[in-house]
């Protein structure tokens, strides 16, 4: 069930604007950029990697290929859900601290649609202060009635490495 | 001051190199020291040489600060790269009092100050600017990789040809092959304005061209001039690479290639005046710097060994990324899981439909050959490695002054590329061995009633699914008693210890380990065989010595045919299933009640046939749900790990299969139990154990408490 998305690439300016993919996580709207998404596949079965922060839900065969999957729910603090009919992982292609491109998997609930979102349509994040770190937000727009946060997927997935070495310190069973 | 001794101890600071790796100190103490004994070689000569003493005092410089900083760095490797190349050229020139050129600056560094010597190239060098290549990086860059790419190949051929010619002066397809590979040099050249390799290329084409008219004979004077001049276009090559990979700042090549342009006009003109060309030693033209000189007098009568297979065309070969390779195998992996599932659901069908079940059976045995077909393509055969060795073990002989037969057999066996490459080092280090220790001079020889030229022989051969590559020589063989006395004197060994010979013979592989005689001759250091023994280790493969007094030495390398596949054991935990790589596991069973037993209630042990191993549960590892917490309802997989033996508890063996090996990306390399990941036959992710770091992990649990 993959839908390979072969948008042609945008000229890309910094203000944010541009195509992206909006999906759901509870009761909220995200988005990413269209150029950092490689697939969208329906949930499949996902290998448990023991010893590995609660986020990090595993491995997965993507065609021969075997990528980590990242469950963003529990990578923002929501509460984890349920597989449902409509949970799906965006693949998306991210920058390494090495700089080099790795596929990672994003399990999300529900995908919705590929946007086009003009540079008014976007407000810079506000500052929240030490209560939540927005530094992986690109900003947040207005879209259909409701707001939906933009994600620097790359940074979200870097924080991500960062927190895993204070965490993945074996738990003493 | 002794210049094969000198360049002997350059080799040895280049062959440490090979295995230093950036932000390891591994290799630096020695590198550190070979480069204090070269310095005293060189401050011993009258009058002392400014050039070479200045730039291995810059080196040493480099090497304190490494030292320092406790391991070698990037920047460091690739100055110490360009260093290494460098010397040998510098030792010949000063050797043949030619003009000794400056040791490359790495960029950053400052200039050094022009030496006198040094001053008039540079002057005579702006009145020739053909001397120089300028690359147009900026244009020609994809251009430029591919010529490095070709020169290289061409290069090699050039070399392995002109080997096979020194035996067989008559073989006219080695002889064409190496104009065709100078001639397409020059095309090459030429049309990226790379002028001096063009021109150098041209005369050795007429050289060739000659030789092909039958009007020169290529005896060894001609055969030296074009292996030299071969060198020298190579070393222009690498100039190049170096520049277009950014190892170097951009800047003009100096090609110091007159004297060789010379040298080969003079061959061209004896022989064109009716007369074989005599061995001319001609100086090198004033103003010129040489920044390469033949090496004058190399013993011909050494044999290069046959490589008589060489002059075989190989026909149609395709460059392939090894990504695209990669993605390949992963599909065909694929293709192979979606075959097996389609089977299985419709064999139920298939049973009431012959047709069906014959075009599934079809369909199985394409997929088959389909993946055992895409397996090959990583599979190189190990020719060119040993052909590389018949240079090598040519250049050795002159230097030690042995002769040496040198025998291939076996270059088809095929191995995993990424062997391939892995070995070449240990295989030149004991080749080296073999030559220096293991032969005996001529004189020794014949006293003993050995013919006097010595044998080395390499083999590559099939057995039991692994790759045998075997090093003999007839020389003198390991010297037992010396080995016992320098490991009783290090305190490796009690005196009077009785050791079976074979254990003596491991003791070599002790780091620092040395019985040469002559600590300063080519190898016996001692810094060479355990860093083989540890290069051969991390393939998974293994080394064996078989040694006779008088007879020689053998030594055997074990290697897998491929590191992608490894034979695992599938086990399962709750809903989770795990691969132990089958080498690791020793036995499997059911445990008893009498067998198990505990410290304290915490530390749980197994009673197997008398000894008491620690049991780790693998559910309470791995923090998983098991289909049962008593270990009677369990089984227990020994496995061993860093010579000891353990117990896991797992909950069933699913079976043995045979598994391709994937990477699991950087997301998880800190979590050191997972030594890689594998698709089943069902198509999901199952992860490969790393075994060693589960049971200390284990021990460290058991500490803690």
């Amino acid at each position: 069930m993959s839908a390979n998305l072969v948008e042609p690439p945008l000229a890309k300016n910094h203000s944010g604007a541009g195509k992206y993919l909006t999906f759901i996580l509870g009761r909220e709207t995200y988005g990413i950029e269209v150029l950092k998404i490689r697939e969208i596949i329906r949930m499949v079965d996902i290998t448990v990697v023991p010893q590995m922060p609660g986020y990090i839900r595993g491995v997965i065969n993507l065609r021969g290929k075997i990528i980590p999957v990242v469950d963003l729910r529990i990578k923002f603090g929501l509460s984890r859900a349920e597989t449902a009919e409509r949970t799906c992982i965006i693949v998306v292609q991210v920058r390494t601290a090495e700089n080099s491109a790795m596929l990672m998997g994003l399990v999300v609930d529900q995908v919705e649609e590929v946007l086009n979102i003009a540079k008014e349509e976007i407000e810079e994040t506000p500052d929240f202060g030490a209560k939540l770190d927005t530094s992986y937000l690109l900003g947040m727009a207005k879209v259909k009635g409701t707001v939906a946060s933009l994600l620097d997927i790359d940074r979200v997935l870097a924080a991500a490495a960062l927190e895993q070495i204070s965490e993945t310190c074996p738990s003493a069973a | 001051m002794n210049f094969p001794k000198s360049l002997q101890l350059g080799e040895k600071i280049a062959l440490e190199l090979v295995f230093a790796q950036p932000g390891k100190d591994e290799g630096l103490l020695p590198v550190n020291s070979l480069l204090t004994d070269l310095a005293e070689e060189v401050a011993a000569a009258q009058p002392p040489p400014e050039a070479i003493s200045r730039g291995l005092s810059l080196a040493r410089e480099w090497v304190d600060d490494a030292l320092v900083a406790g391991g070698f760095s990037a920047s460091l490797l690739g100055r110490l790269s360009q260093f290494v190349s460098w010397l040998p050229v510098a030792l010949r020139a000063w050797e043949l009092d030619g003009l000794i050129p400056e040791v490359p600056q790495a960029a950053g560094n400052p200039p050094m100050s022009e030496s006198p010597a040094t001053l008039p190239a540079t002057a005579s060098a702006a009145a020739l600017p053909s001397d120089e290549m300028v690359l147009n990086l900026k244009d020609n860059e994809d251009l430029l990789r591919e010529f490095i790419e070709e020169s290289r190949e061409h290069l090699q051929e050039i070399e392995l040809g002109i080997l096979v010619m020194e035996e067989n002066p008559e073989d006219e397809e080695s002889l064409n092959a190496i104009f065709r590979a100078f001639h397409t040099l020059k095309g090459g050249s030429g049309f990226l304005n790379l002028g001096p390799i063009n021109r150098l290329a041209h005369e050795l084409e007429s050289l060739l061209e000659l030789a092909r008219q039958h009007k020169l004979r290529l005896e060894p004077h001609s055969i030296n001039l074009i292996l030299g001049g071969a060198d020298a276009l190579k070393a222009l090559v690498e100039a190049i690479q170096r520049q277009v990979s950014g190892a170097d700042a951009p800047h003009p090549i100096r090609a110091d290639i007159q004297p060789w342009i010379e040298k080969i006009q003079q061959a061209i003109a004896a022989c064109q005046a009716g007369k074989t060309a005599e061995p001319s030693r001609s100086s090198p033209t004033p103003g010129f710097t040489p920044a390469v000189v033949p090496a004058e007098g190399a013993d011909e009568s050494a044999a290069a060994g046959n490589a008589n297979s060489q002059s075989k065309q190989n026909n149609g070969i395709v460059k392939v990324d090894t990504g695209k390779l990669d993605s390949l195998m992963d599909l065909v992996g694929e293709m192979v899981v979606a075959q097996a599932q389609v089977t299985e659901n419709i064999d139920s069908a298939a049973a009431h439909n012959q047709l069906l079940a014959r075009n599934l059976a079809q369909l199985r045995r394409i997929t088959n050959d389909l993946q055992r077909t895409a397996m090959s393509l990583r599979m190189v055969p190990i020719r060119g490695t040993f052909q590389k060795m018949t240079r090598l073990v040519r250049d050795l002989s002159a230097k030690a002054g042995k002769l040496v037969d040198l025998q291939i057999s076996g270059g088809d066996t095929e191995m995993d590329r990424s062997i391939i490459e892995e070995v070449n080092s240990p295989l030149v280090h004991m080749i080296r061995n073999a030559v220096d220790h293991g032969l005996e001079t001529p004189e020794v020889r014949t006293a003993c009633g050995k013919p006097a030229k010595g044998t080395v022989s390499l083999r590559a051969f099939h057995q039991g699914g692994n790759v045998v590559i075997e090093i003999k020589d007839d020389g003198a063989g390991l010297d037992r008693q010396r080995i016992l006395a320098k490991a009783i004197q290090r305190g490796l060994v009690q005196e009077g210890q009785q050791l079976a010979d074979r254990d003596i013979f491991n003791l070599i592989f002790q780091p620092g380990f040395s019985t040469a005689e002559q600590v300063t001759e080519i190898s016996g250091r001692g810094v060479g065989m355990d860093v083989v023994r540890r290069n051969i280790n991390r393939l998974h493969g293994k080394i064996e010595i078989d040694s006779r007094p008088g007879q020689g030495s053998k030594f055997s390398i074990f290697l897998p045919l491929t590191l992608a596949i490894i034979d695992g054991l599938v086990v399962s935990v709750g809903s989770e299933r795990f691969l132990l790589p089958t080498l690791s596991v020793r036995e499997s069973f059911r445990p008893t009640a009498e067998m198990l037993n505990s410290i304290h209630e915490r530390a749980e042990t197994v009673n197997v046939r008398g000894q008491i191993l620690p049991l780790l549960r693998l559910h309470e590892h791995f923090n998983l749900k098991p289909e049962s917490r008593d270990p009677l309802n369990a089984i227990i997989v020994v496995v061993e790990a860093e010579g000891h033996d353990h117990c896991l508890m797992v909950d069933r063996l699913l079976g043995k299969q045979e598994i391709v090996i994937k990477g699991l990306g950087p997301t998880f390399q800190d979590n050191h139990y997972l030594a890689g990941a594998a698709i089943l036959g069902d198509g999901r992710v199952s992860l490969i154990l790393d075994v060693n770091s589960l049971v200390s992990a284990d021990h460290l649990q058991a500490a803690v408490g």
